[in-house]
């Protein structure tokens, strides 16, 4: 319809192929760097445009399992390919972005964020599939609790020009996944190449200014009929569809299926699925200082669940096999994603098929793992599964940015062991003392790498931190005296439910330095006692010399209002006390569990034996809470190190009930 | 690693600089480290680096950073001797760490070799194999590659002025070239390359100009060399061994690789008259 002079939105226009260069012209005056297809290294990538000879006329490019290949075209289109191995992720959440700066100064360590200030982009040739992975990330970046700003800053500037598949190849599965072919939403312009031209389709305000500056007619009805048939003519080279509707439950339902197994014998955990895959999030933080260290800068990198380092912490992988990773990575893209996200983690773009090395196929994984097969009947559209509430409600969780370290002073210290020390520090931030018993920060120094430490106490004017030397970065941390300073980011994670106890007995039971993490706890139930039923504490140590917080701990066994026992699990003659595991200590005989809630930190099996003692006293997952370890780095579920199946240990733990855990609490090399 | 960290402030860490069989382009790269050579100066005390000064010192080192493979009875004493005063002992280079391109001649009898080299072969005095430095003495930390990567040197040295753990990650060689947006070679050329097992560290140096990785960082933890060579196209020729013998070659598991393919190309040189006898051969 035509209103005026000008034409109605909705109405198709035409751009001739040689115009092609005016649309380009008219982005670049609005101060944007076009980004596009191009040809480099026998691949079309994507890279900056300066003209329109750039964009790969005549080539396309046909791709299979561990192979791709340009061809040339008889025609001279220039979108006329399939999707090539760089995903339009290297342009909103690139390879490497700085994230902060520390220095140490005559006043402290300082840290501060760096401010992102890309140049406005804009996006040219971007496919069904790809606009859907574009808002798979924005809603991981921009739609959680924490924002990632580096993204958000070139995402929001980022005008995106959609161009229809025409030619999709062998690995390409956008149907099964209804992510494709045809472009529906989250474009500003979309084109439809035929030999001649272009038919333009407006998607935003933003793309009707443009196109109505370019005066473009109506696209005749020729033009839309072809514009048309190229869309179903992808459609329809793809076949059939998979019928992924039960993916999800069945991948849940399979951590000990042995595909696992038989596919790590040919996986090379060479990480090239996940950097190609235009979804995958998974980052590091590198550190750079100067040599005397007195200035470093923090960048994020992409980083892969592949990777040898990736799930570690002092004591080693929490994911050391081959299948582990694969498991992991599979079972987040196609049936955790979708707890943690509501949605699938994959598109069906195919780069993970192309780019392996190897040609492991994901579509046939998931038919040996998953019993993903066709589709039996003539497709119909997917529907999108319920995004599942993972833990609790987040309102107790606020989410500094990742940059925001606070500078906390030092007051002194105290040793509890050979390698541990209590830090008291001093905070004036509001943020830092709203925290809760259970949470813990990030602590960082500059050139040294942030460590996730708990927060084992929280006084009025700041907090102490109790940490364990074991590695670089604690070994500083746990050596700073009055004075000195460290940064700070937090209170990260759901804490205990202290809210919770009234009326209950109360039962803790802390393995080594699990303790430090369960001593806001007791604070807690101590400044509630007449609230509460019995509190009984249980303290297990590898030695005597193992203890901490041994005066106080010493107090409290005095107390007539609670139960304390502690046990070693070897010691000399100087020791006069029990010998053996925590779980020992439990007198059974005056126990009622089933009005306790019990607490347990310590190492992971010593939990787990824990956890099904307290099960046959009566305490039931619901109300038994642990709290995990994990290499939390974000601290705000953006970095992907610490996931647990469906969780994120940092956002969604680390205190959980066994409830919430379910198998994962058990589950080997998860 | 055993740490001979100090924070800012306090003396200079004293530093030597050694080499045994090697070329010493590792060590060069010492100087390589134009910009910051008067910042490491100031924080090092260099006290022995033939290439750099005819000044020489002997222990104790806070620091010893040792280039090339142990090859020779004297290498070794002097190897046991330089540990004993040394605090912290890095490798530097895929001879020190990985025996170098000289290990390739541990699969073969030395005799016949030296006798067509040189024409006095007897004079010739070695071990019978090359062998990497973490053989004979407990090593610190490595420095990957030939040569080593600048920025892994400075990152390392900078790491010991602080005290942290340098940051050397083991990951393939893939994530880097991802990360530069390398096209790969394997799959858009059908190249051979090594690079999913190799550990990264050059930044995709080769794959950025469109060559295969052949190696020189040596093979990262987890490297699945056996599907790489079943499964990745440009193994399915003769030259398998040939891939894998180079750089790091006497590397576990490219040295089972090379193994399982025959051994490295290059049969022993056609008897020549007057053959030294054999010093020696694979235990």
């Amino acid at each position: 319809m035509v209103i005026g002079a000008t034409i109605a939105r909705n109405v198709p226009r035409w751009l001739p192929a040689a115009d092609l260069g005016r649309l380009l012209d008219a982005l670049r005056a609005d101060g944007r760097t076009i980004i596009g297809p191009t040809v480099r290294n026998d691949a079309i990538v994507l890279d900056e445009i300066l003209t329109d000879a750039d964009l790969p006329a005549g080539r396309g490019a046909e791709a299979a399992p561990g192979r791709y290949r340009l061809t040339r075209r008889d025609d001279g289109r220039r979108f006329d390919h399939a999707v090539g191995p760089m995903s339009w992720k290297r342009w909103t959440f690139p390879p490497r972005a700085p994230i902060r700066v520390g220095r140490r100064t005559a006043t402290g360590v300082r840290f501060t964020s760096s401010e992102p200030r890309p140049t406005p982009l804009a996006f040219i040739g971007v496919r069904a599939c790809e606009l859907t992975a574009l808002e798979i990330q924005d809603t991981i970046m921009l739609d959680g609790q924490a924002i990632d700003r580096d993204y958000r800053a070139r995402r929001s500037s980022a005008f995106v020009v959609a161009v229809e598949c025409a030619t999709p190849t062998s690995t390409c599965f956008c149907t099964s996944m209804g992510s494709g072919p045809e472009v529906s939403a989250g474009f500003d312009v979309a084109l439809t190449e035929l030999d001649d031209g272009f038919v333009v389709r407006v998607g935003s305000p933003a793309g009707a200014r443009l196109i109505d500056a370019l005066d473009l007619p109506p696209a005749d009805g020729s033009a839309i009929d072809a514009a048309a048939g190229v869309v179903a003519g992808a459609r329809e080279a793809m076949g059939t569809p998979l019928d992924m509707s039960d993916v999800r439950v069945a991948l849940a339902a399979a951590p000990e299926h042995p595909g696992w197994a038989a596919v790590a014998e040919r996986c090379l955990s060479c990480t090239n699925c996940t950097l190609v895959c235009p979804t995958c999030f998974c980052t590091s933080v590198v550190q750079r200082s100067d040599l005397d260290g007195t200035t470093s800068t923090s960048e994020r990198t992409w980083d892969s669940c592949f990777a040898d380092g990736f799930a570690k912490v002092a004591g080693g992988s929490f994911r050391p096999h081959v299948q582990d990773r694969y498991r992991q990575w599979l079972t987040h893209k196609f049936s955790t994603w979708w707890d943690q996200f509501g949605s699938s983690g994959c598109v069906g773009c195919g780069r993970c098929i192309a780019w392996c090395p190897v040609g492991i196929d994901v579509r046939q994984e998931l038919g040996v793992i998953a019993g993903v097969g066709p589709l039996p009947l003539p497709r119909t559209a997917i529907a999108p599964l319920p995004a599942a509430s993972v833990g609790r409600p987040v309102a107790e969780l606020t989410a500094p940015a990742l940059g925001g370290f606070v500078t906390a002073h030092v007051d002194g210290s105290t040793r509890e062991t050979g390698d541990t020390m209590t830090l008291h520090l001093r905070t004036t931030d509001r943020t830092l003392l709203s925290g809760r018993p259970g949470q813990f920060v990030m602590a960082a120094l500059p050139a040294f790498s942030a460590a996730p430490i708990s927060v084992s106490r929280f006084r009025r004017d700041g907090l102490d931190l109790t940490i364990r030397a074991a590695g670089p970065a604690t070994r500083a941390m746990a050596a700073l005296d009055r004075g000195s300073t460290i940064g700070l980011r937090g209170p990260l994670g759901h804490g205990w439910p202290v809210g919770e106890l009234a009326g209950r007995d109360v039962v803790i039971v802390a393995g080594g330095i699990g303790l430090a993490p369960l001593r806001p706890l007791i604070d807690a139930c101590l400044a509630q006692r007449e609230e509460l039923g019995a509190v009984r504490i249980y303290l297990g140590a590898r030695t005597p010399a193992d203890r901490l917080y041994v005066d106080e701990i010493g107090r409290l066994a005095g107390r007539t209002d609670i139960e304390l026992k502690e046990t070693v699990d070897r010691a000399g003659a100087d020791w006069f006390g029990r010998v053996g595991i925590v779980t020992q200590l439990f007198d059974r005989a005056t126990w009622d569990g089933r009005n306790a809630v019990a607490f347990i930190c310590g190492p992971e099996r010593m939990m787990q034996a824990t956890a099904d003692v307290l099960s046959e006293l009566g305490i039931d997952a619901e109300r038994t809470w642990v709290t995990l370890e994990r290499n939390m780095s974000c601290g705000v579920g953006l970095c992907g190190h610490c996931q647990l199946g469906r969780f994120f240990v940092c956002k969604d733990g680390p205190v959980m009930s066994l409830a919430t855990l379910g198998p994962a609490f058990t589950t080997e090399g998860l | 690693m055993a740490t001979a960290g100090r924070r800012s402030g306090t003396r200079r860490l004293r530093v030597g600089v050694v080499k045994f069989a090697s070329c010493d382009g590792c060590q060069l790269t010492l100087l390589d480290l134009e910009d910051e050579l008067l910042a490491i100066a100031e924080r090092f005390d260099i006290v022995e680096f033939p290439e750099a000064t005819s000044r020489r010192s002997a222990g104790p080192f806070d620091v010893l950073l040792v280039e090339g493979s142990v090859s020779t009875e004297e290498q070794l004493e002097e190897l046991l001797r330089l540990r004993r005063e040394t605090t912290t002992l890095v490798t530097i280079g895929a001879c020190a760490t990985a025996g170098g391109i000289q290990a390739i001649r541990n699969w073969s009898e030395p005799g016949p070799w030296a006798a067509a080299v040189y024409p006095r072969p007897e004079l010739v005095s070695s071990l019978a194999m090359a062998t990497p430095v973490a053989d004979h003495v407990i090593v610190d930390a490595e420095l990957r590659g030939c040569p080593i990567d600048p920025g892994q040197l400075l990152e390392l040295l900078t790491a010991l002025v602080v005290g942290r753990r340098p940051q050397l990650p083991d990951e393939s060689v893939c994530a880097e070239c991802k990360r530069r947006s390398a096209t790969c070679v394997v799959v858009a050329a059908g190249v051979a390359c090594l690079g999913p097992v190799t550990r990264t560290g050059c930044g995709a140096l080769c794959p950025v100009f469109g060559r295969g990785c052949y190696g020189c960082f040596g093979p990262r933890g987890g490297a699945n060399v056996t599907s790489l060579v079943a499964n990745a196209p440009g193994f399915d020729d003769d030259l398998v061994s040939a891939r894998f013998a180079g750089f790091t070659a006497w590397a576990e598991p490219f040295r089972s690789v090379i193994d399982g393919h025959g051994g490295p190309p290059g049969a022993a040189p056609a008897p020549t008259a007057g053959d030294a006898p054999a010093r020696g051969g694979r235990p």
